[in-house]
């Protein structure tokens, strides 16, 4: 009887603990997010070339990279014309004036989890690569994430490259 | 186990299988924030994750200090003060760090209130408001000119010119007003207008000075300027070469209660309530008859022997037991100092009459004591005009009043009977942030910004214009006070045109042309003619003018203001003060005195609605969130009072009840009560904690005969600091001046025979932080507490969580009383994590939270922490501090968080760490520009805000850095707290001097 109960038990504690690790990590980057509008990186990365400072310009100033302002998208789509229908209700505010810009609210990829403080721009003036924790985003119609971004993720990358992996840089 | 063979059980199946079961059931919990939202516009001043820096001036107090606000993404999360400015000089007190509670008060009146019949309030919009109060003035202004008052402190250049020109004439009105300052130092304005013809306060450079004496004045807490002067008197207690002898200022405080200016001065003399003059009179006597006024001073020697003639040391030694010797010592060192002030902070003419002349005849105006050229006094009402207003309302002569940065209703004497003139007002228009006293009479409320959301320019002395800028956007639906005036001023006439319609406006056209007339002065003269009036200007000279001012009023906004250098004004004793001889009275007959004193952060009563002016201990009583009343022993005996038991206080004026603090620090016939609690509005912060002493005191007065009766009641009152002796431990230590004169070393309690080491040293390759504080600097002022408040979201707990042991501050002020005479009046030192190299926390740790970082801090890692409390329980220094509970801001007070750092949950150590993130910010920009980080680089906050500079900040490794070479400049001074414990702390104090008393 004991010996039933004992395995029982083992194997719901085993369950449930692979699903609490694995179901509810809330902080991991998600493969499923789509973005309210159709937004291709690989288009605008890829196709063209556009470095990923250009829209995300404070990645080098910054703790966050920023999120480019929708300004920034009407820069080349308001005056090139380039997809100008799918793209009017973005562009047409900023030409007609009639209604105010409008506001894009992008669905968050990557999230870091509670008590870590990580910031950019030392790792851009370090020369690590966006891809190196964001992937290849230049051939991404949609980001997924490809690495996840862990304890882990940071102190391997940190251990190759030989700098610090004192716990106080990121935990305080 | 008793179940069976194996050992598992029924219950421990239920137990595992309850935990499995919880563990996949916890629903997977959205974070806050999963959506990113853009500027539509990028805001070029800002880039999201970086602090912007802005210049604006603190309105917390008359001082007003320049101050810097640090603003992420839009809001203010923390003040500093700016370098620039003269006053403050990149340092900031207590109250000034808790503006921010102020701007982002969740008591904040958040929309315009209309009182209706039934004496509610009720939500109306800003138009329906605007509305109103146009009516009302309309029909005031068409009953007469002087239907409508306000009442209001000094508003400053710029707020004054809108009032009287951009409101007040469109509306033909006349406005009597009440521009008032509770502490307002009445006396003080007389005796500079009677004895140097000034309408201004003089200015003290105490730095200059050697010898100092306070007649109650407390100008390292909060009379007059205390950022400045706590500057300047950390200059004057540094020790050097003076008179050709290696010696500090000293400094003689003279008053009933040891305030924390008594405790930091050299000699703290009592003598009975209402007697200083006399003893400011006994030495200004000695001065006359010994032969010491300064020639220069242009004095007549005869006029002050014939002036002081009735206070010789021997009657003053009858009228207030200060003995003949010491009056006659005081004297002969306040003339013969290279260099001396006297100064008065109580609330009678005539000590302020003889302190003057003292001053005047020492030769020390003009050196210590300074009038400035050009100086605009504060608008200040006289004591009778401030009557005639009131006496018009009560006559029911106003129509409107208006009320602003002012609370008459808790802070006006009862002998004026505010509520009474108050009540006969049929319209009250309110303008403030947190609804007062004084907001509970009113009619209609409106809500106006914050200083650090608006506009205007602060009230300063000259050389300087101070600009106060918003930092942000208004937290709630307010307007600026300006705004609102010139909107009505439209309304009532004005013409409207762009440079009308704003404050900031109107404040840039002031700018303009002072800054035309400036240059229109500074242009030669014809020769010949010096008094002709200069040529008038071209269109050409003009223009160029105006193209030069956008620079000019660029950089001002930049710096805050202008910070010139003031002129120093050639004034002299006029000669008719000393024909009457001041008639003091006898020495109080009452049995017993009530004086009441500004509390160091409530000041009179308007810090009471931030919770960080509560939580942080007064630091002489070492008491939070309540009034008390300070009793000597011996009274208490008598009157059957024990410590906490209610005591009521009953004066002329009326009657409050305190609980008693039983203390050695206040004279046996004095009951010391500090002002700014007992409010009855303000905020939930602030209303029903505490007595406010204004209501049993007359007008202008601190002081009052009193009666003092047990209630038979008692409340706890409540101090984090469990001992007051430090028990022969080396905790706070101090040196004599004759040891360091004479080179004694100083001697050590129970050091172990040698320090020992049981495993190999760490290294520390690159840096290794560590602090040094200056003890004899440190005045207890605890900006540094405030400023550890802003900077690491510390959550404030409340009296009764204090009580239990669980404030959260990561920095204290010490406070031990001495045990033998040979010490400082009181031991003062701030603790704080001492960064241990040998630190006891960390051993006991079974997690590795607390942890030994690279750079010798002690780290806490939060999300490892599981709550033993080992390592507070294993903490010599007492400084870890526990989360009890969730840490909970009320919003917006929430708005105000470092966003920097993590707020920390319940359940977790946390504890200082040198302000962690600055370090780390310095460290990535130097690693950026591939330099090394500079010494100075980094400064934690509490070394930041302090007046004194008693803290340095650096890095152990570098030897010629400031922080080492202050420590090495200082030996034998240099010592570690609790050394013989060998935890080696990366923090070295430079121990207190004082001098050794009882010599005559």
């Amino acid at each position: 009887m004991n010996r039933i109960l004992l395995s029982l038990a083992s194997v719901l504690l085993v369950g449930g603990l692979v699903v609490a690790a694995f179901g509810q990590r809330p902080w991991l980057a998600r493969a499923d997010v789509v973005q309210p509008i159709p937004f291709s990186h690989r288009v605008h990365a890829g196709d063209n070339h556009i470095p990923c400072q250009y829209c995300h310009e404070y990645a080098r100033r910054s703790r966050t990279a920023g999120v480019p302002p929708v300004q920034r998208c009407v820069g080349c789509h308001g005056t090139s014309g380039l997809l100008s229908g799918a793209l009017s209700p973005v562009t047409q505010p900023w030409t007609d004036k009639s209604q105010p810009p409008f506001e894009i609210r992008w669905n968050r990829v990557y999230t870091l989890p509670d008590f870590v403080r990580f910031t950019h721009k030392p790792h851009i003036h370090a020369g690590v690569a966006c891809q190196t924790c964001h992937g290849p985003v230049e051939t991404m119609d949609r980001i997924v994430p490809v690495h996840e971004i862990n304890m882990g993720f940071c102190i391997n990358c940190h251990t190759q490259r030989g700098v610090t992996k004192d716990c106080i840089v990121c935990h305080h | 186990m008793p179940d069976g063979p194996d050992g598992f059980s029924r219950r421990s199946f239920i137990k595992l299988a309850a935990t499995a079961a919880a563990a996949a059931s916890v629903p997977a919990c959205e974070p806050a924030s999963r959506k990113l939202i853009p500027y539509v516009i990028p805001d070029n001043d800002v880039i999201p994750g970086e602090p912007s820096f802005y210049a604006t001036t603190c309105m917390e107090c008359p001082a007003h200090c320049g101050i810097v606000a640090r603003v992420r993404e839009g809001r203010v999360i923390k003040l500093e003060g700016n370098p620039l400015d003269p006053v403050s000089r990149g340092a900031i007190c207590a109250r000034g760090q808790a503006a921010l509670q102020g701007v982002y008060n969740p008591d904040r009146l958040r929309h315009p209130m209309r009182r209706e019949a039934d004496g509610a309030l009720h939500e109306i919009t800003w138009d329906e408001a605007l509305d109103t109060f146009n009516d009302k003035l309309r029909a005031a202004a068409g009953n007469g000119a002087k239907r409508v008052a306000i009442i209001s402190s000094d508003l400053g250049p710029a707020l004054r010119t809108i009032l009287i020109f951009g409101w007040a004439s469109p509306w033909r009105l006349q406005v009597p007003s009440i521009f008032y300052e509770p502490l307002d130092e009445a006396a003080a304005y007389q005796a500079a207008f009677d004895c140097f013809g000034r309408i201004d306060l003089p200015n003290y450079r105490i730095d200059r000075a050697e010898f100092l004496i306070s007649f109650g004045a407390d100008f390292l807490e909060t009379w007059r300027s205390p950022v400045e002067l706590t500057r300047q008197y950390a200059a004057f207690r540094a020790p050097r070469v003076r008179s050709a002898a290696m010696t500090v200022g000293h400094a003689v405080y003279v008053g009933p209660r040891m305030s924390l200016t008594a405790a930091r001065c050299d000699e703290w003399l009592a003598p009975p309530l209402g007697t200083e003059a006399n003893l400011a009179m006994g030495i200004l006597h000695e001065v006359a008859a010994q032969g010491w006024v300064r020639p220069e001073s242009k004095v007549d020697v005869n006029a002050l022997k014939t002036f002081a003639a009735a206070y010789d040391p021997g009657s003053v030694e009858k009228q207030t037991g200060v003995s003949a010797a010491i009056v006659r010592r005081l004297a002969q060192q306040f003339a013969q100092a290279n260099g001396a002030i006297a100064m008065a902070g109580t609330d009678d003419y005539e000590t302020h009459l003889a302190t003057s002349i003292l001053n005047a005849a020492t030769g020390n105006l003009g050196r210590t004591v300074t009038f400035y050229e050009r100086n605009t006094p504060a608008s200040r009402s006289s004591t009778k005009g401030i009557e005639a207003t009131l006496e018009s309302m009560r006559k029911g002569e106003i129509d409107v009043v208006l009320v602003t940065g002012s609370n008459p209703a808790y802070m006006m004497a009862p002998a004026l009977r505010f509520n009474e003139a108050i009540a006969k007002v049929p319209f009250v228009v309110w303008f403030g942030t947190v609804p007062d006293e004084t907001a509970e009479h009113a009619h209609l409320l409106l809500p106006i910004h914050h200083p650090l959301e608006s506009w205007s320019e602060a009230p300063t002395r000259a050389g300087a214009r101070k600009l106060v800028q918003p930092v942000m956007q208004p937290v709630f639906d307010s307007r600026a006070f300006g705004d609102i005036l010139l909107s009505s001023g439209h309304a009532g006439g004005a013409p409207a045109n762009e440079r009308t319609a704003a404050t900031s406006a109107v404040l840039e056209d002031m700018w303009l042309s002072s800054y035309e007339e400036e240059v229109r002065a500074s242009r030669p003269k014809p020769a010949g003619a010096p008094n002709a009036k200069p040529a008038p200007m071209s269109p050409v000279e003009a223009a160029e003018i105006k193209r030069n001012f956008a620079g000019f009023w660029e950089q001002a906004r930049r710096e805050g203001g202008t910070f010139g250098e003031p002129q120093v004004a050639d004034v002299s004793l006029k000669p008719d003060v000393l024909k009457t001889p001041p008639k003091l009275a006898a020495p109080p007959v009452t049995e017993l005195s009530l004086f009441c004193y500004p509390h160091i952060f409530l000041y009179d009563g308007r810090g009471a609605d931030k919770p960080w002016l509560s939580e942080i201990p007064e630091p002489v009583t070492q008491l939070v969130w309540d009034t008390w009343a300070e009793v000597h022993p011996d009274t208490a005996r008598r009157l059957g009072l024990a410590q906490d038991a209610i005591v009521e206080l009953k004066t002329p004026q009326g009657a409050i009840e305190a609980p008693v603090l039983i203390s050695d620090h206040v004279r046996r016939d004095v009951i010391a009560v500090p002002l700014g609690l007992g409010h009855t509005a303000l905020g939930r912060y602030a209303k029903g904690r505490g007595a406010n002493p204004f209501s049993v005191l007359e007008f202008g007065r601190r002081t009052s005969s009193v009666i003092a009766h047990p209630t038979g009641k008692s409340r706890r009152l409540v101090s984090p600091l469990s001992k007051s002796d430090q028990m022969g431990r080396a905790i706070v230590e101090a040196i004599s001046l004759d040891d360091i004169v004479n080179g004694v070393a100083p001697k050590r309690e129970a050091m172990p025979p040698e320090p020992y080491e049981m495993y190999d040293d760490i290294p520390y390759p690159k840096h290794q932080w560590g602090m040094t504080i200056d003890l004899n600097s440190c005045t207890g002022c605890s900006a540094c507490v405030a400023a550890c408040y802003a900077e690491n979201n510390l959550p404030f707990v409340g009296k009764e969580m204090i009580d239990r042991g669980r404030i959260m501050s990561w920095i204290r002020i010490e406070r031990y009383v001495p045990t033998s005479p040979d010490a400082p009046q009181l031991y003062i030192a701030p603790m704080l994590c001492q960064q241990c190299h040998h630190a006891p926390c960390e051993p006991v740790c079974p997690v590795f939270a607390a942890y030994h970082t690279e750079e010798g801090l002690n780290g806490q890692v939060y999300n490892r922490c599981v709550g033993t409390r080992y390592c507070e329980n294993n903490c010599p220094y007492k400084v870890r501090r526990f989360n009890w509970f969730k840490p909970e801001w009320p919003e917006p007070l929430n708005l105000q968080l470092n966003p920097d750092i993590t707020t920390r949950g319940a359940g977790v150590m946390e504890k200082c760490n040198f302000c962690f993130q600055r370090i780390r910010y310095a460290e990535i920009n130097a690693a950026d520009e591939g330099r090394p980080v500079r010494d100075g680089e980094i400064v934690p906050a509490c070394a930041q805000a302090c007046p004194a500079n008693a803290i340095t900040f650096g890095d152990i490794n570098d030897a010629n850095g400031a922080m080492m070479r202050r420590r090495a400049d200082n030996r034998p001074r240099d010592y570690l707290a609790l050394e013989d414990l060998n935890t080696r702390p990366a923090i070295t104090y430079l121990r207190d001097i004082y001098r050794r008393r009882g010599k005559a």
